[in-house]
């Protein structure tokens, strides 16, 4: 009797179960707390990684409290991109909502596939050097908003380490300049006594640019970006060799002056600790070192036998936009930001960078990077031989000097080799 | 109908095996005849690219150190790294086999098998350099000190040495697994049979272990085959193929043509290259594996 009596009320009572439970839901729906907004996160990708880092970092801080956004940095270096973004932008993704990038050939080829936002009207081409806004400009349009830059402007050495070593003054010639290794032989007791960075092959090529500079001058420097100066002609043939003539790469090289390359930031601390006495290195050394003001500077541009009064420096890191960013307004005000006065005065005052714009004030540079800049007032900046050419001639370029070094005597096959990657290059 | 069944249960992994690997296959293989215009080029690509310095330098190849040639560097590796491995799986799985404890000293050996080889390749830069090496440390125990004192990776006569030496400390783990469990499956009544014979040790080896670890050995050889022709990773990490190219192989310069120089053409010729190379000894396994 009681079953028959529950089986009858069995309908009802699932019907009101169910209408309860939507009214539930609905009660939920209407009083549920309303979250905070969310703010939106740029992912930044830059090549900055341990003490560089940490001195990016502020200028990222800067950025999410001025534009109330959140940013997640994530590590690519240039060569890295190189092999991702092709690939990825195909695809129509990307990595990155900002994107630094050093490499101005691969950034117009970027751009002319169309996988780049436009940002003329971010970026106030009057406020830059020209040619750094000219490497990035396709069609009249600007794609790459500069960051800073970094300069490569000679031998590094420690000043407390040479006062130690009782050695005063710098060389003011090629002559004093020998006469110095030759010195730091006797006080270290080994022969290569100046410290060669490794990585992909960059700090050996900066050497070899600086070389170029020092005894063919700026002129044919130039001249080899457009395949006017071949490698296998003088002046530039002279630079590298014979090994048998003082005052050729290749000479030093073959007397043992130079060490065997190495991981350069290991060979850094090396250096530093004294086991070498001179180490050929970007500004960004400002940065990485425990006293900036200890480092003292030979560059061989300022001697008085040298072709040239230049130094080469670093194409800025520049900040390209994916078009397939999620954010394309953000993103583009955050590129906004970087390349700015606000942001670029940040980083300057972090040590260590060289601001593209013109507007950061003097006085927001550490007094090591006011030192740096006094040591290369009146010197001509030029660009980086390897970045601007780029493609096939960058790898070989570096590839082949790791090669000298190991081999000067075959300096002629190397610079064969370079000048056959650079004519292969300049065609494509 | 029953004979369409299976093949309907095939249609989902064939779809996926048309998708993944066939359309790429024949998408590379068209790609490798046409310009970077996209016009077609013939065999052109495929003639530049096997006339280049790159590929064969037999001006240098034998009467100097390398850079001879990516071809003659990747034939190098097999030469070298084959019997080595081989050599050395074979020697540990036979001298572990019956020691106490020898499961431990199996895993250590085996631990390079299964560390990656971005690390193996950093692993590599440290076990040569002339300050910290443990290489160098031994040659120059050895007395050898014109070893001792260089770091083999940047040397030309050196880094193509350094990395396949690296890549047999990896490696030799895969080929003494292989061969413990191949010892382990002869019956020991063989040996007993043998022992009673009065066979000596090294005729129960040469007659008996010996001859039943051949389908073992033909496995670790065809795998070590495609290992070497595929081989990047270690490399591109320890010497990026240099100096001078004298350390590059098949499979990096295919990664510097596609990706560093943006020539898919020429990438795509390696890429067939590549794969027609990897193809014998991966027909020849498959064969085998049917016959069995």
């Amino acid at each position: 009797m009681a079953i028959a009596a529950l089986k009858e009320a069995k309908v009802p009572v699932i019907v009101i179960a169910i209408i309860c439970f939507l009214v539930g839901l609905g009660i939920g729906w209407a009083i549920k707390p309303v979250p905070a907004p969310v703010k939106p996160t740029l992912i930044v990708i830059g090549p900055w990684a341990g003490p560089e880092m940490e001195k990016y970092m502020p200028v990222l801080e800067a950025a999410e409290e001025a534009l109330g956004i959140e940013i997640e940095y994530r590590i690519y270096r240039a060569e890295d991109l190189g092999a991702i973004l092709p690939s990825q932008f195909e695809a129509g993704m990307t990595p990155g909502d900002v994107i630094h990038w050093c490499w101005p050939v691969s950034i117009r080829e970027m751009a002319e596939k169309g996988h780049l936002m436009d940002l003329t009207d971010i970026v106030d081409a009057a406020k830059y050097p020209e040619a750094v806004i000219k490497a990035v400009t396709v069609g009249g349009k600007i794609y790459a908003a500069p960051y800073t830059y970094k300069v490569k402007p000679g031998f590094w050495y420690r000043k407390s380490k040479f006062t130690e070593w009782g050695i005063t003054g710098e060389p003011k010639n090629w002559k004093e300049f020998v006469d110095l290794l030759n010195t730091l032989r006797t006080k270290l007791g080994r022969d290569d006594v100046i410290a060669s960075g490794d990585a992909v092959g960059w700090p050996l090529s900066d050497i070899a640019e600086h070389f170029i500079l020092y005894k063919a001058g700026k002129d044919a420097f130039e001249k080899l970006k457009t395949g006017e100066q071949k490698f296998t002609a003088s002046p530039v043939k002279d630079v590298f060799g014979p090994e048998t003539t003082e005052g050729t790469l290749s000479w030093l090289i073959a007397q043992g002056y130079f060490s065997a390359p190495e991981d350069w930031t290991t060979i850094m601390e090396k250096w530093w600790k004294g086991e070498y006495g001179l180490y050929f290195m970007g500004s960004w050394i400002l940065g990485m070192v425990d006293d900036p003001e200890d480092l003292g500077l030979i560059p061989l541009t300022a001697l008085e036998d040298s072709a040239s009064k230049a130094i080469v420096g670093c194409f800025p890191d520049y900040i390209i936009v994916p078009k397939y960013t999620k954010y394309p307004e953000l993103a583009k005000k955050l590129a906004a930001f970087l390349s700015g006065v606000e942001g670029q005065t940040i980083q300057v005052k972090q040590g260590g960078h060289v601001a593209s714009h013109k507007d950061v004030p003097l006085d927001a540079y550490p007094a090591a990077d006011k030192a740096l800049a006094e040591e290369i007032a009146g010197m001509d900046v030029v660009f980086d031989l390897d970045d601007t050419v780029g493609g096939v001639f960058q790898t070989t370029f570096w590839d082949q000097l790791k090669y000298l070094w190991a081999h000067p005597e075959e300096w002629e096959t190397c610079l064969s080799n370079m000048q056959s990657a650079l004519e292969e290059q300049l065609r494509a | 109908m029953r004979t369409k069944t299976p093949i309907l249960f095939l249609i989902p992994a064939l779809s996926l095996i048309c998708l993944i690997v066939i359309y790429p296959i024949m998408d590379t293989i068209y790609l490798s005849f046409l310009t970077p215009e996209g016009e077609f080029a013939g065999l052109r690509n495929y003639a530049e690219v096997l006339n280049s310095k790159e590929m064969l330098d037999l001006s240098r190849f034998p009467k100097t150190y390398p850079p001879w040639g990516i071809l003659i560097h990747n034939a190098i590796w097999i030469a070298l790294h084959l019997p080595l491995s081989l050599f050395l799986g074979l020697v540990l799985a036979v001298a572990l086999r019956e020691v106490k404890g020898s499961s431990i000293v199996k895993s250590m050996i085996f631990i390079g098998m299964v560390t990656p080889m971005v690390v193996g390749g950093w692993m590599v830069r440290f076990m040569f350099d002339k300050d910290i090496g443990i290489v160098n440390l031994l040659m120059r125990t050895l007395g050898l000190r014109w070893l001792a004192d260089k770091t083999w990776t940047v040397w030309p006569e050196l880094s193509l040495l350094a990395t396949i030496l690296g890549s047999v400390w990896m490696w030799t783990g895969f080929s003494m697994v292989i061969y413990s469990a191949a010892l382990a499956t002869i019956p020991k009544e063989y040996y007993e049979a043998a022992e009673i014979d009065g066979a000596s040790a090294l005729q129960k080896f040469f007659y008996i272990t010996l001859p039943l670890l051949r389908p073992a050995t033909l496995t670790i050889v065809v795998m070590t085959v495609l290992y070497e022709l595929k081989i990047f990773d270690i490399i591109f990490v320890a010497t990026r193929g240099g100096p001078g190219g004298s350390s590059n192989v098949l499979a990096l310069e295919m990664y510097f043509r596609a990706f560093r120089y943006f020539r898919m053409n020429e990438a795509a010729v390696i890429a067939v290259l590549l794969t027609l190379l990897t193809l014998i000894p991966a027909i020849y396994i498959v064969r085998t594996a049917v016959r069995r």
